[in-house]
């Protein structure tokens, strides 16, 4: 077969997996942009085009902001908790000699587990009046979801709680990746086990890092479930994400065009922290460097 | 040629998909129903006992299909599916505060010839009654009520307090016996049962929250309303908890023996009384207090529409549905079986009910004092916005003033769309 034959091949294999991409990916997302351009409110009647008149409005809106601000901070947070708690789990599986199988599965429980369900359980354990936190620590930990200003840390735990081992499985596989040799050598040439562990184990771990980062804070930033089950954004709107903020919008208050316009926002941001860490992926590693 | 074709195939499928379901949905027959509804408790075998007498009597078949419990969430399967144009139910249930919403929309069948709103108005109790006729016509026929009542200890307060001063005294004055116990529990979370507390205190504080069809929310007695409902967390009258609760993280606090006064509605009550309770026995139920006296509660509820979708031949069908659900021996049958409030006059004496739910019966004074949150077609659209800043005022995010002064902004945003 010629080159060219085969690259009309290769098109026509790929034309598929390009075709269903087009109707389930990019199709939706035009047409939220779209929709994000129009005052739509079905129980009203009203349909009309507004240009970007949705998005002036989330400029002003408060409640826009703070959703904003909420979830960056949970992104922010979460992640880097999860980072920093999950790194010495993975040195930890590591090393475990006998029975790291076993461990392994463990620690996977609360990945395991449903989000919703997950929450739900911490949503009985964090009330305020019958939940065992309450009854061991009232005004303290127990109380946390009554307090505007603490309950979004609450989701922030749960979340942390949930997927730290997730991110202690992806770094895993980057340690597991890493020769031996190289911590031997460097063993040998009389380096600690901090040096070693900074010098070798974190440079070659950091595409294993940043992969983690990318995956986590792609996540976070669309958090849903567990805030809609901790709190449902309340009280007073001060744990509202951006994703329950579109959903209330679009389908409780029925504005379809203002939840339209809050969605695409969302989407950007998650495209711009994509891109933010991809780019930080595809940068040659410093051990590379000549 | 061919392989461009097959990457046509999942296009060509989910069109054919797609042209597959309309065709089902236009040919389903005059004889065959579809009623969407919530359902009312563990046991299904009363109500299909109701839904079978009416196929047999009129040789329709009912398909039922359940929606959520969560208001929230029905509605929002509602709106999609009628605002889509959709002709896949014909008989839906409403809460009270969407009707005004969703006849205006357009998507209700007027009921005026077979449900008279002189009628509706003469059988049916006066809240439920005020929320189904809207401009002369009837949109939606009341099959069961809600209202907001107070549940007291009789062991610890001798006599139901009447007004927020007594309530207040009769919390002291039971703290004097039991040290530690909580005072009032309330629905203070985020959600549309807080709206409920809300509208409750202000119509005890003496106010209104409708002026035509506009909401006013940011009124002095409004402001009074809610600093009450703060102040009552703010001074430990009830506990910090209630700006999470919900009906039933009041109802297990209660029922555990942990508080004086419960708002609450009357589904809480046979499980006060569960041998398994540990305040059965000693709970009574009286109307909420007010400023100056008893407040009426809130209006909960559900009514019967059909479709305005409904083509003309099952739409005769689905009115003799509604009218077969909403009778009396239907109020006894789901009075009894499932402790709902009956919506008509009558069925509070009907003697099945006296006999057999007597506590339902009893509530007679106060299902007929129950009032409508404000029947208008902008409360759902401002009902998000108003629960948010009621949540915020309540747990001391901001004063009430500012909460509600944001709240009517939100609200004249929404419905000054298209003034």
């Amino acid at each position: 077969m010629s080159a060219r034959g085969e690259r009309r091949l290769g098109a026509a294999l790929v034309a598929p997996a390009g075709a269903a991409l087009a109707l389930v990916a990019l199709g939706p997302l035009l047409a939220t942009a779209w929709l994000s351009l129009r005052h739509r409110v079905p129980v009203l009647g009203e349909d009309r085009f507004v240009g970007l008149a949705n998005y002036g409005a989330l400029a002003h809106d408060a409640r826009f902001l703070g959703a904003l601000a909420n979830t960056a901070y949970f992104t922010a947070l979460a992640v880097a908790l999860e980072l920093v708690l999950a790194l010495p789990l993975a040195l930890a599986l590591h090393h475990a000699g006998r029975g790291r199988g076993g461990i392994r599965a463990a620690v996977l429980v609360p990945w395991i587990l449903p989000t919703v369900v997950a929450a739900k359980l911490w949503a009985l354990l964090l009330q305020p009046d019958l939940g065992l936190l309450a009854r061991i620590w009232p005004d303290g930990a127990g109380a946390v979801l009554t307090r505007p200003r603490l309950a979004l840390h609450a989701a922030i735990f749960v979340d942390v709680w949930k997927t730290t081992p997730f991110v202690a499985l992806l770094l895993l596989a980057g340690l597991q990746a890493i020769p031996e040799d190289l911590a031997r050598a460097a063993r040998v040439d009389g380096a600690s086990a901090l040096r070693v562990f900074r010098s070798i184990t974190l440079p070659l771990l950091r595409p294993a890092i940043l992969l983690a980062l990318l995956f986590r804070s792609l996540d976070a930033f669309r958090v849903f479930d567990v805030v809609f089950v901790l709190t449902e954004g309340g009280p007073g709107h001060t744990t509202e994400p951006l994703s329950l903020y579109a959903y209330r919008t679009l389908l409780r208050a029925g504005s379809f065009g203002l939840g339209a316009a809050i969605s695409l926002v969302t989407f950007l941001c998650v495209v711009a922290i994509g891109l933010a860490w991809l780019s930080a992926l595809g940068e040659r590693r410093p051990a590379e460097a000549p | 040629m061919l392989p461009s074709l097959r990457a046509l195939a999942p296009l060509l499928l989910c069109a054919a998909l797609a042209a597959g379901c309309r065709a089902r949905e236009d040919t389903r027959s005059a004889d065959r129903l579809v009623l969407r509804y919530q359902p009312l408790g563990p046991d299904p075998a009363p109500f299909r006992a109701l839904v079978a007498a009416f196929e047999r009597e009129s040789g329709v078949e009912v398909e039922v299909q359940a929606l959520p419990n969560a208001a929230d969430l029905a509605h929002q399967l509602l709106v999609t599916s009628l605002g889509a144009g959709g002709q896949d139910v014909d008989v839906f249930v409403l809460d009270v505060v969407w009707v005004a919403e969703l006849a205006r929309a357009g998507w209700l069948a007027d009921l005026s010839d077979a449900f008279p709103p002189a009628r509706v108005r003469e059988e049916f109790l006066a809240g439920p009654a005020g929320a189904v006729v809207q401009g002369g016509r009837t949109f939606a026929v009341p099959w069961y009520v809600d209202v907001g009542l107070l549940y007291y200890r009789k062991d610890l307060v001798p006599e139901p307090p009447r007004t927020y001063a007594a309530l207040a005294a009769a919390i002291r004055a039971a703290r004097a016996e039991a040290p530690g116990i909580a005072g009032f529990l309330w629905q203070g979370r985020q959600y549309e049962g807080l709206s409920c507390n809300f509208f409750e205190a202000l119509w005890g504080h003496g106010g209104a929250a409708l002026d035509g069809d506009r909401l006013r929310l940011d009124t002095p007695a409004a402001r009074e309303a809610l600093g009450h409902l703060r102040r009552l967390v703010a001074d430990g009258l009830s506990p910090r908890s209630v700006v999470t609760a919900a009906e039933e993280d009041a109802r297990r606090a209660f029922q555990e023996g942990r508080a004086v006064f419960m708002r609450n509605w009357p589904y809480a009550w046979p499980l006060l009384q569960d041998p398994a309770s540990k305040v059965r026995g000693k709970v009574g139920v009286a109307p909420l207090p007010g400023a100056d006296g008893p407040a009426p509660g809130a209006l909960g509820g559900w009514q019967l529409a059909v479709s305005s979708r409904a083509p003309a031949a099952r739409r005769a069908a689905a009115i003799r549905l509604v009218a077969h659900l909403t009778s009396p021996d239907a109020n006894a049958v789901l009075a009894i079986a499932y402790g709902r409030n009956p919506a008509r006059h009558a069925s509070y004496e009907d003697p099945r009910i006296r006999a057999e739910a007597p506590f339902i019966a009893a509530l007679l004074p106060r299902v007929e004092a129950a009032r409508a949150r404000p029947v208008t077609p902008y409360y759902m659209l401002a009902a998000d916005a108003l629960q948010g800043e009621l949540s915020a005022a309540v747990s001391g995010l901001r004063s009430p003033a500012e909460a509600l002064a944001r709240a009517q902004a939100q609200a004249d945003a929404i419905a000054g769309v298209e003034r």
